[in-house]
């Protein structure tokens, strides 16, 4: 049997679930006899293969359209799609922004910041379009849940060792609590 | 009795019984939020929902009481839906995301539910409007964005504490917990009492001290009594590092059931005075840091010369919060070995020794604080359970609703009167009068001459003497904060109309220790006339101004004390001891109850606990003080029973 392929991407997140996926330290090699790591943020290849793969990972929620375009992408060329971390979950800390109009949000961010000097709003046509940020399963259809902010290192070795040989694993008990 | 089966488990309990109630005796762990042992049950949040054989819909297990032969499901498939149904609901109506809040972790009964489903994510997003934030209280913070609108806060402050500050607006998702009609926290006729906070099952009401200091599970906890007066609350406290993090009212606790005043839960944690951390000398005019064995040389260098010299001798005081057995320890090196003639306590008796002298010839006439839940009538006087003693405040408070008359006479109005139709304000001083009308209306004779004199209508006192004649069970509650020059005139009337009335009678005293004072005779008023030298055990209470001033003249004096103060400052030889929470002691409460107050934190290195410091000096007096002090506390008759 061949290493299941596992690709993994971030967006509205800070990386910290990432961080946390190489937290799992020496196992990494134990995961990686396991799968095989076709992409990722953090190595050369950034998409998923066009061919696919089995297991796609989403850290971050979704907060514009550059987004929406990654996690429909990572939808359409993967078999099960796990929400990593409390952004991709529910929107985390970043859904803060969600209480406040996006004009509010930007006028914050690029004009009225202490430190910011003539602040303007970008408007180049190229960038991506700000959004509500949103849950990964408001925008496409999620197969696994893993919360936590972020996620510990043991949780998502947990899954990925699980995924890798073929279960759907279950997040309970200890696994499942916030710390 | 009825006979039920709960999952795979059979029962007998008696008729009454809630399902809720019968599944815990069983052993059946049944999820909820808005339920909590001290209130009545609500049925709001619908955690609890149970399969009944039978019943056409799930029914609420906190609500329903059980029937004979009831067949209950607490674990089938529907049950477990509407259970992860309900708390998605929950959690996407205002902004429950952990990562933001204090009681993420282990404090949060919401998150906590939501593990015990297994739910990793809910599928319904928040529609993300956003709630107002009250931060005017000097407490606490009222975060409406997580609030679950359970109305736990809303019962307990009508039920345990009976000041129905706390109520809802609006309906549906725009429903608000609201202080009074609207206003802020913090101008409303909020009493700081904290219950709200305590009780809260997320994070919506904020503890300004504690939030962020640490999870439950992080800090150690011991339970212990409030020293604030002479209740005696049982208390919770939370610590971490020898650090206070939180005051909690023992849901356990038999005499307050996990009520606490602010006295009790917010003041302590508010301690701004500067710590004493070493004993200190007088040299060269200024204080100076010593050794304790040099500290307690130069003390008896200069008692020595005044050993039983009576008025030209030692004059002693100590605090009313002070532990019983220090208490005795400190009248016996004073008074027996010292030979002081002025040998008493902060208090000087204020609260206790007129009730004493009846005490001395009729033996205890008062009943404890738990009659007061059986009074169909309580008058309160000479007091303001409102401003002291406030827990006993709402113990009467809480009755109102019930349809217990409630008569509060003071001279001024008091937080008490917005509850109740029969607050009565008197004439400064002439509490006196007020009693002898209600006398007389009582008898049937004519009340006009006192009642004119008293400032009441004589119409007034009859309809006040109408309702303690015919109440069933009434109690007065009685302080003697009455005219000096007629105390003892006042108490005998009060006790007259009190026999003639049937009526039981409760008083609140002084301090934690107020009791054990009086007992041990520590009640004398605080004379110095010649005496030459003084020691003051001051513990951690604060001085008085008066007793300030009556040591003005004093050659040498001693000051036994936890805190720098204007009297440390005056003070030839200043002895650090420990606070209220870095010993362990006996209290007697007001109605007396013996209680042990256990010691929650470590006291800094330098400093003695009271008790130390007063065997301390018996030893350099070579002497071994008698340790029973609970016979010595019961050798006079008491105005109560002492367990």
């Amino acid at each position: 049997m061949s290493k299941p392929k596992v690709a993994t991407d971030w967006m509205a997140g800070c990386a910290g679930c990432h961080m946390s996926l190489l937290d799992i330290d020496e196992r990494i090699l134990q995961v990686l006899e396991l799968i095989d790591l076709r992409a990722s943020p953090i190595t050369d290849l950034k998409e998923a293969d066009e061919s696919g793969v089995v297991v796609g990972v989403l850290e971050g929620g979704i907060n514009n359209t550059a987004n929406e375009h990654q996690a429909k992408l990572m939808r359409s060329r993967c078999k099960i799609l796990v929400a990593l971390g409390d952004c991709a979950v529910f929107g985390g800390v970043p859904a803060m922004r969600n209480f406040f109009t996006i004009e509010e949000s930007l006028r914050r961010a690029y004009i009225e910041t202490e430190s910011t000097v003539d602040g303007f709003i970008p408007t180049d046509p190229e960038l991506a379009v700000p959004t509500r940020v949103r849950a990964v399963s408001e925008v496409v259809p999620v197969d696994i849940h893993v919360p936590g902010c972020p996620p510990s290192a043991d949780v998502i070795f947990h899954v990925l060792s699980e995924l890798a040989q073929g279960r759907i694993p279950e997040i309970k008990d200890e696994n499942l609590h916030w710390h | 009795m009825y006979q039920l089966k709960i999952d795979d488990k059979e029962i007998e309990v008696p008729e009454g019984t809630t399902v809720l109630k019968a599944a815990g005796m069983a052993g059946v762990e049944i999820p909820t939020l808005c339920d909590h042992p001290a209130l009545e049950p609500y049925g709001g949040c619908r955690l609890c929902l149970v399969e009944i054989e039978g019943a056409r819909t799930l029914q609420p297990a906190c609500t329903l009481p059980v029937s004979d032969k009831m067949v209950i499901k607490t674990q089938t498939e529907k049950v477990k839906n509407a259970r992860k149904f309900i708390l998605s609901m929950i959690f996407s109506e205002r902004n429950h995301f952990c990562p933001y809040c204090q009681v993420s972790g282990s404090d949060c009964e919401l998150q906590n539910a939501a593990y015990g489903e297994g739910m990793t994510h809910w599928p319904i997003q928040p529609n993300w409007q956003p709630y107002p934030v009250d931060a005017s209280h000097p407490y606490f913070v009222l975060e409406h964005n997580r609030c679950i609108l359970c109305r736990r806060c809303v019962r307990a402050c009508a039920e345990l504490v009976g000041n129905f500050t706390l109520g809802m607006e609006e309906r549906g998702a725009n429903t608000l917990l609201v202080a009074d009609l609207g206003v802020p926290l913090g101008s409303s006729s909020c009493i700081s009492c904290g219950v709200c906070v305590q009780i809260c099952p997320t994070g919506a009401l904020i503890d300004r001290w504690s939030a962020y200091r640490g999870q439950e599970k992080d800090v150690s906890s011991t339970k212990t009594i409030c020293l604030g007066c002479s209740i005696g609350c049982g208390i919770e406290v939370l610590h971490r590092d020898n650090n206070l993090i939180k005051i909690n009212g023992d849901w356990d606790a038999e005499i307050n059931g996990g009520v606490l005043c602010d006295v009790g839960r917010f003041i302590p944690m508010d301690e701004k005075r500067n710590r004493l951390a070493t004993p200190m000398i007088r040299k060269d005019g200024g204080l100076k840091a010593a050794t304790w064995d040099e500290a307690l040389s130069v003390v008896m260098e200069n008692f020595k010369p005044f050993i039983n010299k009576k008025e030209n001798g030692i004059a002693a005081i100590a605090s009313t919060r002070l532990p019983a057995d220090v208490l005795y320890y400190y009248k016996q090196v004073f008074e027996e070995i010292l030979g002081s003639n002025m040998v008493t306590s902060t208090e000087e008796g204020r609260y206790t020794e007129v009730l004493s002298e009846f005490a001395e010839d009729k033996g205890p006439f008062e009943v404890k604080l738990s009659e007061i839940q059986k009074a169909d009538t309580i008058m309160t006087i000479g007091l303001d359970l409102t401003k002291d003693h406030q827990v006993a405040g709402f113990f009467i408070k809480r009755l109102i609703p019930e349809g217990t008359k409630v008569i509060p006479v003071s001279y001024e109005s008091s937080g008490m009167d917005a509850f109740t139709h029969h607050s009565m304000i008197i004439e400064r001083n002439e509490d006196l009068a007020f009693i002898q009308a209600l006398d007389a209306a009582i008898t049937g004779l004519d009340c006009s001459q006192f009642s004119e004199k008293s400032g009441v209508s004589s119409q007034e006192i009859t309809e006040i003497a109408n309702l303690l004649d015919r109440s069933q069970n009434l109690v007065i509650v009685y302080g003697t904060d009455f005219n000096t020059k007629q105390k003892k005139e006042t108490v005998q009337s009060l006790l007259k109309l009190a026999k003639k009335l049937n009526a039981k009678l409760i008083s609140p005293k002084g301090k934690a220790n107020s009791l054990v004072a009086e007992q041990l005779k520590l009640n004398k008023s605080f004379n110095v006339n010649g005496h030459k030298a003084a020691y003051v055990a001051l513990g951690d209470e604060d001085p008085s101004q008066a007793i300030i001033k009556k040591l003005e003249n004093i050659s040498f004096l001693v000051v036994q004390a936890s805190y720098h103060s204007a009297l440390t400052a005056k003070a030839d030889v200043v002895l650090p001891v420990t606070n209220w929470l870095e010993q362990s002691g006996y209290y007697i409460t007001c109605d007396g109850h013996v209680q042990l107050a256990n010691k929650s934190l470590q006291s800094p290195v330098d400093v003695k606990t009271n008790k130390e410091v007063v065997l301390a000096i018996a030893d350099q007096l070579k002497i071994i003080v008698n340790p029973v002090w609970d016979k010595a506390v019961k050798l006079e008759k008491s105005v109560v029973e002492i367990e």
